[in-house]
């Protein structure tokens, strides 16, 4: 579904060049949940946005659905971690949700339901009428998962997306993400710089070095299919898989 | 408890009405000592009489509409340039610094200018308050889009968001706080300019006709212009923060939400 193929970048500067991206390779298969963790400041969000088609790469390519990316792919849909910046404040939660299927020309009645059950399934039904101002953080990111399901997505890019809430909204938005992942079949992306979340979330992990990015491991993540926050987090394999990560993560910035 | 009530109606009446009132009372113990000053009674009653006349159709409603025409034509040409400018940092690059010279220069020195270009009828009237209300429009209308959030724009991006529907549902919508404060700035230039240009080889209009009491010795006449022009400049002001509240009442709400 997702083929990222010697994605290079380079930021181009008049008297200086970075590199932040040497050289990545990988897939990810349809309806696959693959994570990508890495320290900080490794070029996860440059990573992301390459191949969401919101920044022009240096060299490489990246396909989706063997359709090689040029701008923004027609049925990939972005969650970002500031969630208090990608809401239109002027607009309420129902509006948020419903604009990008006007655009895309989706039939009214057909829109109405999208709206509806995607707002359901991240249970704001009855704020659809707020602004998302009037909502709590763990609230407005909820807004923009409906709004990123509601547009029926084959591909879900997810930066970061709660770096910026409190640890219990956040167990529980993880498993929003893997119920709706479960439900919908849609391929997920997941960039984190937490371990935990990306061992928890992920069938596979992507764990990156320090920039110039390459990968340092592409990794299973063997736990039982059917994750909870208490049981999947209290197996022994988790923490071997999460010492695991941590340690490479380590030698990572090390390495630097 | 009704008492309470009563109580803070009573306040809020003292504090709408009551420097207006002190106001009242000192420009009385002031007026009568000069010919130049007169009483407020006199100067009511002139205005009952001044401008309760067909006045109102032949000076004061023509001022007005050339107001509104010109505020409307520059907040036309303002958004409607300012927005490709706000859009595009090499146009902002190339006309910036023009743009911040002629914003310099004082719109009342335009009126002789503008009298040989266009006469001294309505035009060219309408012109100078164009001419001075462009500014703050456009230039705030440039900074508001300039400043349009980078995470929405790339959300308008993935969700194909585009062409008419961007400009009217994002571009305007974000710049808009800007965009109303210079139209703020915009409204009292107007009408500052409104009775300059009819200060000029005029026949009609408020500022004509101030100037006219003012050379006939018709004091009272006078002031009683004065004090419309103040009338009219606080019912506009009311206006627009009424059409503000409800443009922006996101905006207001997120600051509130924000705090």
């Amino acid at each position: 579904m997702l083929e990222i193929a010697e994605l290079r970048k380079v930021y181009e500067s008049p008297n200086r060049s970075v590199e932040a991206i040497r050289s990545l390779t990988f897939s990810v298969g349809a309806g696959e949940l693959v994570c990508v963790v890495g320290p900080s400041g490794c070029g996860k969000t440059t990573l992301l946005r390459s191949i969401a088609g919101l920044l022009p790469v240096s060299g490489g390519q990246v396909r989706v659905a063997g359709v090689p990316v040029t701008g923004p792919p027609p049925r990939m849909a972005v969650v970002f971690q500031e969630y208090g910046r990608s809401l239109f404040p002027w607009m309420t939660v129902r509006q948020n949700v419903e604009l990008p299927l006007k655009e895309k020309r989706v039939p009214r009645p057909r829109r109405l339901e999208l709206v509806r059950e995607s707002l359901e399934s991240v249970g704001l039904t009855d704020a659809a009428d707020a602004h998302p101002w009037q909502l709590s953080g763990g609230m407005q990111q909820r807004v923009a998962i409906a709004r990123a399901v509601a547009y029926e997505p084959q591909v879900l890019l997810m930066d970061e997306p709660f770096a910026a809430v409190d640890a219990q909204t956040r167990a529980d938005l993880e498993d929003l993400i893997l119920a709706l992942w479960r439900d919908l079949g849609v391929t997920i992306l997941f960039v984190t710089h937490d371990i935990d979340e990306a061992v928890y979330l992920g069938q596979r992990v992507i764990v990156l070095s320090s920039s110039p990015t390459v990968i340092m491991e592409d990794l299973k993540i063997d736990l039982p299919a059917q994750r909870d926050q208490l049981t999947t987090r209290s197996l022994p394999r988790f923490g071997e898989l999460r010492g695991h990560i941590y340690e490479r993560i380590q030698r990572a910035r090390e390495a630097r | 408890m009704k008492a309470g009530v009563r109580g803070k109606a009573g306040v809020r009446v003292v504090r709408l009405f009551g420097l207006p009132v002190l106001l009242v009372l000192g420009w009385w113990l002031v007026s009568g000592r000069s010919f130049y000053l007169p009483d407020p009674v006199r100067v009511a009653r002139a205005f009952g009489q001044t401008w309760f006349s067909a006045r109102v159709f032949d000076d004061v409603l023509p001022s007005i509409g050339r107001l509104l025409a010109g505020y409307a034509l520059a907040t036309v040409l303002g958004v409607g340039l300012g927005v490709p400018i706000g859009l595009s940092p090499r146009l902002r690059a190339t006309l910036e610094p023009v743009l911040e010279f002629f914003r310099a220069i004082p719109p009342p020195v335009l009126v002789p200018l503008l009298m040989l270009l266009a006469g001294i009828d309505t035009p060219m009237k309408v012109l100078v308050i164009v001419s001075g209300c462009v500014w703050p429009i456009l230039l705030n209308t440039v900074e508001g889009v300039r400043a349009l959030d980078e995470v929405l724009a790339d959300t308008c991006r993935m969700y194909g968001v585009h062409g008419a529907t961007r400009l009217r549902r994002f571009v305007l919508r974000g710049a808009s706080p800007q965009i109303m404060a210079g139209l703020r700035q915009a409204l009292s230039i107007g009408i500052i300019l409104m009775v300059i240009s009819e200060m000029f080889a005029s026949s009609s209009g408020l500022g004509f006709t101030i100037v006219l009491f003012q050379r006939q010795f018709q004091i009272a006449e006078m002031w009683s212009g004065i004090l419309l022009l103040g009338l009219i400049g606080l019912t506009l002001s009311l206006l627009f923060r009424f059409v503000e509240r409800r443009v922006l009442s996101w905006y207001y709400g997120a600051g509130a939400a924000r705090a």
